[in-house]
């Protein structure tokens, strides 16, 4: 185990900013080229051990409110927002942020992740959608946002490669046929799709085929039950890779440990059996040539006079309870900074590099996600499997988005544990305990009636989760001011967020067509948007709440020219040519798709072109003498 | 390699030293709770003891509210005709919820502030999870036939299963997709 | 008298008398026709199945967040043992052969004799504790290797003296047999159960095809247990390309010793590495001898324990179908597996229904009786969709 002061002074080839999924794929792939790598990891890496993942599982069984970062403890030296740092406002307009994110924009930012070995892939829901070809060009399609200066065909190799690493388990023949998804001829994932809910099938049996209206376009738009593809174990498909199958991948951290998913329904925040991909995983398959160091938070990105980045300045701390650090710098070849949206974004800004086209922590998007919910006529099972197993997908395309945002309407499968926090709240309601000592008690049930009560209502539970796609907006930004720091005198980030009007109407549709989908359920819808919430606001003649879906987008956004993107379609800097930002932060766009799948893809493709950089800096040049003129050039016979 | 992996100790362990333990509860006071726990929950003493939790959950509650207004509440529930619905006075009917709460949940709730306050607690008046083993063995998970999220997993695919009662479904698509799928 | 072990120096037990139950062994001598051998890996299937329940019984006798440790290295143990079950299904499977699970002649009573042995060690259901893991310390312990059997034409007068000797048996007899029978591996390639069936649990099913798949197989079943000849270590590194394991034997032996192998210790030395702390009582204590007979009529403990053995019986009969022409059926024995756990947690949770073994500490407990009723009910039920067999096997 290397300690963080004990790389100070040295020199690698790479050095690799965070230790999450897209870092931790880059680390794999250049180590397995030969190149001798470091990862720098702000946060702590007791979660690769087993006794830490057991530590993390009794965290989480604990907490009283499992929201994606209750397994993980807190760490004062390299702290992580909570989605619960999003409170009312006092006088009940609105909202006030506590904790690590400063926000001071109209809407809350009610998005998380996490700093530890990992990152915020240990706690993400494990969904694997592509990207849609149109997602490539919105604003050329649609007239919004930004388009990618690269499309869905310069990514299919990489989409692939990605859902090896990652180990997708779906139907392509679906995909295909439903949402219109190119692949390789012959090309299936890895491992078959991951079972349907029978939640699922009950909404298949009763609206697959049936239409609802956009109350925009005033079409039609039918409604179809379509599998999600998962970053999960599932059955290994005898068919993949020519005929070859697949291994999945075990748990990190105890040996031969690890299987199908068994169910455990808690993929977000934990999975139990590590059925879910997680980059530990992969971790556990890097090569020596690969260090990994922790505790160690990159406080600047250091640059020579030249531009080229020379290498970084990390804080090395002992103990996460004690935020003391003594710095040090490291020096590498090339610099990935793979740390987050929003921390990539904060460091540059640090740093003051890579920001010429001051496009630096603009563009912050994320999927808001709109949740409704009602009751179903009868049992459907809640509270099984995945968080999600399946979606209607036809939301997410057509020239409907040239008037309101698309949304992926995403089938949940945890009866209204996010909408409403069941099934706690559930027993509480029938108990007559209000959410405060201080309010009245109402009645309660006991016995029989308590338990049957509680059984019809929540086994009924049905609820859908909306997630819009968000429009780049310059606006929407992290910035840092020297007035606001972390206990290791780090600025934090500075957020200003909105939604524009093309998502609000987006949700205006959707929650139109929510009604519709009830209706034709025969269900009893229970949504309520209650004014005092947070994330409330008013738009043509109805009140929303929206919640973050942890898909942080955009903050060092990829373009065509130097002059309105910070990078390049390799995710190079365009004023630093051996920088590379890798991550979701480079996106431009990010359609109706968990965004993981495509970060991942994206990472890999710069690999390729880290690894080219590396040969030309290490190729050894030939001196020839200077060819004199007068003299004949010897020449093959 | 397994060797020297060391397992122990056992996570939140590390957060405080094991206290001594407190000195076991009789039996009969075990079963006593556990005959007034089916009356609160609606489950019988088969399962509230299949938990593993009983004498836990006892312990929780004297911790919480103190030996005497415990035994007041046995006294109150037993003369109310093992009924709590017909508890009578503001203590009696909110340590039944508590009670029922907990078992439920695996949480011990926040009393009602006047109740809090009647009983001259000597602890903080706030919700917490009994352990961590309280929270998987909750009732509520069994009241519809699911398992905790996080623990209990039933096994590959049972979510595709229909819960008692209802008819089995196919999966979306599979019949569109029947021919040429291959399986 | 006390029963003790020469090369490992255990000592037996002394608190069972009853008479114990005895497997069905093969006579001592090499497998000489493909009908014999059959029937040598019939009884191997019957030797692997039965050290399951014993195993499942320590494992979730084993008090919430006790002894993890000792919770992990059973359930590693566990589904190794459930590997070898399958290779050996595939084996029979291989040479034509038709295994045998959901049949009460299968499923021994406990506590049973340990098979392949001269000496008399009851295996039985304990919980949790030193004795449960000196029961498994006596399955897997190695051996010196005894001679086998001779090659004449009656059975051998000698008698088996170890687990070890009888799979060095079935070896000898496979080899000498695909020398004679080219044709001997001509099982439907179907009855196969591979690794998208059974994976990463300590090991991956595989199909046996030829002698060096059965051979392959052998080395997996013998090592896992033993460990690699004069090593500590399971053979999955160089068979899975897995990270190595401590054999269950020395598995065992760490819990026993409360203290892990160091990277330089040997069968010989001994656990000498960091210290392993074992809480043993933080078990819930049972009756080793438990029937359901004990459980009075009518009792919540009674329908509980009768509803486990129903439960139990059809777990074995999904088993016995998926090793006979549907794999996909192990994938809803599964779920069936884990419905058998949490029974079982709720049984040893429970106070004993006599007063006199309740008031000593004594819980209530599984007891994994199989007779031809409950198969039958079992096989009723699956028929009416219980479970949802047909929907689990169906999956991809």
């Amino acid at each position: 185990m290397t300690r963080a002061r004990e790389v100070d002074g040295h020199r690698y080839d790479v050095i690799v900013v965070g230790a999450g999924m897209a870092g931790t794929l880059v680390a794999k792939r250049l180590g397995d080229q030969g190149w001798r790598v470091l990862v720098l990891e702000a946060g702590t890496k007791t979660l690769n051990t087993w006794p830490g993942h057991l530590d993390a599982m009794n965290t989480f069984y604990s907490s009283l409110i499992k929201v994606p970062n209750a397994p993980y403890r807190a760490n004062t030296a390299a702290p992580s927002p909570s989605v619960l740092d999003t409170l009312p406002a006092k006088d009940g307009h609105g909202y006030r942020s506590v904790g690590y994110l400063v926000q001071d924009g109209p809407l809350p930012y009610g998005t998380d992740y996490l700093r530890a070995d990992g990152g915020t892939g240990m706690h993400w829901l494990g969904l694997t959608p592509r990207m849609l070809p149109q997602d490539f060009k919105v604003r050329t399609e649609f007239g919004y946002g930004r388009d990618w200066p690269i499309g869905y065909d310069d990514l299919q190799h990489y989409y692939c490669e990605a859902e090896r690493e990652i180990g997708v388990a779906g139907d392509t023949a679906e995909q295909a046929e439903a949402i219109g998804l190119p692949f390789p001829e012959g090309y299936v994932f890895p491992m078959h799709e991951i079972p349907s809910s029978y939640l699922d099938r009950v909404l298949a049996r009763e609206l697959d085929g049936k239409s609802v209206l956009d109350r925009y376009t005033q079409q039609q738009v039918e409604l179809q039950v379509v599998n999600t593809p998962h970053g999960r174990n599932s059955t290994p498909n005898q068919a993949y890779d020519g005929g070859r199958g697949f291994r999945p991948e075990s748990a990190a951290g105890l040996p031969n440990y690890g299987e199908r998913c068994v169910g455990n329904s808690s993929c977000t925040p934990i999975c139990p059996v590590q059925a879910k991909y997680n980059p530990l995983k992969t971790q556990e398959r890097w090569n020596r040539k690969v260090t990994l160091v922790d505790r160690a938070v990159v406080s600047r990105v250091l640059v020579a006079d030249n531009g080229r980045i020379t290498g970084v300045e990390y804080q090395a701390y002992d103990d996460p309870g004690t935020p003391v650090a003594t710095t040090h710098t490291v020096e590498a070849d090339i610099v990935v900074v793979a740390a987050h949206a929003i921390e990539t974004a904060r460091l540059l800004l640090a740093s003051e590099v890579a920001n010429s086209s001051d496009q630096v922590g603009r563009n912050l998007m994320d999927h808001p996600v709109m949740l409704t919910w009602g009751l179903m006529p009868g049992q459907i099972g809640p509270f099984r499997g995945p968080g999600s197993t399946s979606g209607f997908e036809k939301f997410r395309m057509g020239d409907s988005r040239k008037k309101h945002a698309p949304w992926r309407l995403v089938i949940a499968n945890w009866g209204w544990t996010w909408a409403a926090g069941s099934p706690g709240s559930d027993v509480a309601d029938l108990l007559g305990i209000p959410d405060s000592p201080f309010k009245p008690r109402g009645k309660a049930v006991y016995g029989n009636q308590l338990r049957e009560r509680l059984g019809d209502r929540i086994g009924r539970q049905v609820a859908f989760q909306f997630e819009l796609e968000q429009d780049a907006q310059p606006g929407n930004r992290v910035t840092i001011d020297p007035r606001y720091r972390d206990a290791l005198g780090n600025c934090r980030p500075i957020l200003n967020y909105d939604l524009s009007d093309h998502v609000k109407k987006g949700m205006r549709a959707a929650l139109d067509v929510s009604h519709q989908i009830f209706q034709l359920l025969g269900a009893d819808e229970r949504t309520a948007y209650p004014s005092d919430a947070p994330s409330y606001f008013q738009y043509d003649g109805a009140g929303y709440t929206f919640q973050g879906a942890g898909h942080g987008c955009g903050t060092h956004v990829m373009g065509d020219h130097r002059h309105n993107s910070v990078v390049d379609q390799w995710q190079r800097s365009w004023d630093h040519a051996n920088l590379y930002l890798v991550g979701c932060g480079s996106m431009p766009s990010i359609g109706t798709s968990n965004p993981s799948l495509t970060m991942a893809a994206l990472a890999l493709r710069s690999v390729e072109k880290i690894h080219h950089d590396l040969m030309d800096l290490h190729r050894p040049l030939v001196l020839r003498p200077t060819p004199v003129p007068g003299y004949a050039q010897p020449r093959e016979a | 390699m397994t060797t020297g992996v060391p397992l122990t100790p056992t996570a939140l362990a590390s957060a405080a030293m094991p206290e001594a333990p407190p000195p076991a509860l009789p039996d009969r006071d075990v079963e006593r709770f556990v005959e007034l726990s089916v009356a609160l929950t609606g489950f019988d003493a088969f399962d509230l003891h299949g938990t593993g939790m009983a004498r836990f959950y006892l312990r929780t509650v004297l911790d919480q509210i103190g030996d005497q207004p415990y035994h007041d509440f046995e006294t109150a529930l037993e003369q109310a005709g093992l009924d709590p619905e017909k508890l009578q006075g503001e203590v009696a009917q909110d340590l039944a919820r508590a009670i029922a709460h907990l078992w439920y949940l695996g949480v011990w709730p926040p009393l009602s502030a006047t109740v809090h306050a009647e009983l001259r607690r000597q602890v903080a008046n706030t919700g917490f999870t009994a352990s961590p083993e309280a929270y998987v063995q909750g009732l509520v998970w069994s009241a519809f036939h699911g398992h905790p999220q996080g623990a209990k997993a039933p096994g590959f695919g049972t979510w595709a299963a229909p819960p008692p009662g209802a008819p089995e479904l196919p999966p979306p698509g599979r019949h569109r997709r029947q021919a040429g799928d291959g399986r | 008298m006390t029963t003790r072990d020469l090369l490992t120096g255990l000592t037996g037990f002394t608190d069972i008398e009853a008479p114990l139950a005895e497997l069905e062994q093969p006579p001592f001598e090499i497998p000489r026709t493909v009908p014999k051998l059959r029937h040598f890996l019939q009884a191997a299937l019957a030797l692997e199945f039965l050290t399951i329940p014993p195993y499942l019984t320590a494992m979730y006798t084993i008090r919430p967040e006790a002894n993890r440790e000792a919770w992990y290295a059973l359930r590693a143990v566990v589904m190794e043992e459930m590997l070898h079950m399958t290779l050996v299904a595939n084996m029979l499977n291989a040479v034509g052969g038709k295994p045998v699970v959901a049949d009460p002649e299968f499923v021994t009573d406990y506590p049973a004799k340990l098979p392949y042995a001269r000496e008399r060690v009851p295996i039985a259901l304990r919980n949790f504790g030193r004795e449960a893991v000196k029961t498994g310390l006596w399955i897997e312990r190695p051996e010196r290797m005894e001679d086998l059997p001779g090659t004449g034409e009656e059975p051998d007068p000698r008698g088996w003296t170890s687990i070890g000797q009888f799979y060095a048996t079935i070896r000898e007899g496979l080899v000498r047999l695909a020398e004679r029978h080219p044709d001997l591996f001509s099982g439907d390639l179907a009855h196969q159960i591979g690794p998208e069936d059974f994976y990463n649990s300590g090991g991956m099913a595989f199909p046996v095809t030829d002698l060096a798949s059965a051979l392959k197989a052998i080395e997996v079943i013998a090592e896992q247990g033993e460990g690699v000849p004069g090593s500590i270590y399971n053979p999955d590194e160089r068979l899975f390309g897995q990270a190595r394991e401590v054999a269950h034997y020395f598995r065992f032996m760490e819990i026993y010793e409360e203290r892990r192998y160091g990277p330089l210790d040997t069968p010989a030395s001994g656990p000498t590495g960091p210290a392993m702390p074992v809480d043993w009582a933080a078990a819930y204590r049972i009756d080793p001898e438990a029937k359901v007979s004990d459980y009075p009529k009518g009792s919540q403990v009674r329908a509980a324990a009768e509803q486990f053995n129903l439960v139990y019986a059809r777990l074995l009969l999904l088993l016995d179908r998926s090793f006979n022409g549907e794999p996909k059926q192990l994938q809803a024995a599964v779920p069936v597996m884990l419905e058998l756990r949490d029974l079982a947690w709720q049984l040893y949770a429970n106070p004993h229904p006599d007063p006199a073994k309740a008031a000593r500490g004594v819980h209530a407990s599984a007891t994994f009786e199989i007779t031809r009723a409950e198969l039958t009910a079992a096989a009723a039920e699956l028929d009416a969709g219980v479970g949802a067999a047909a929907l689990l096997a169906a999956l991809s």
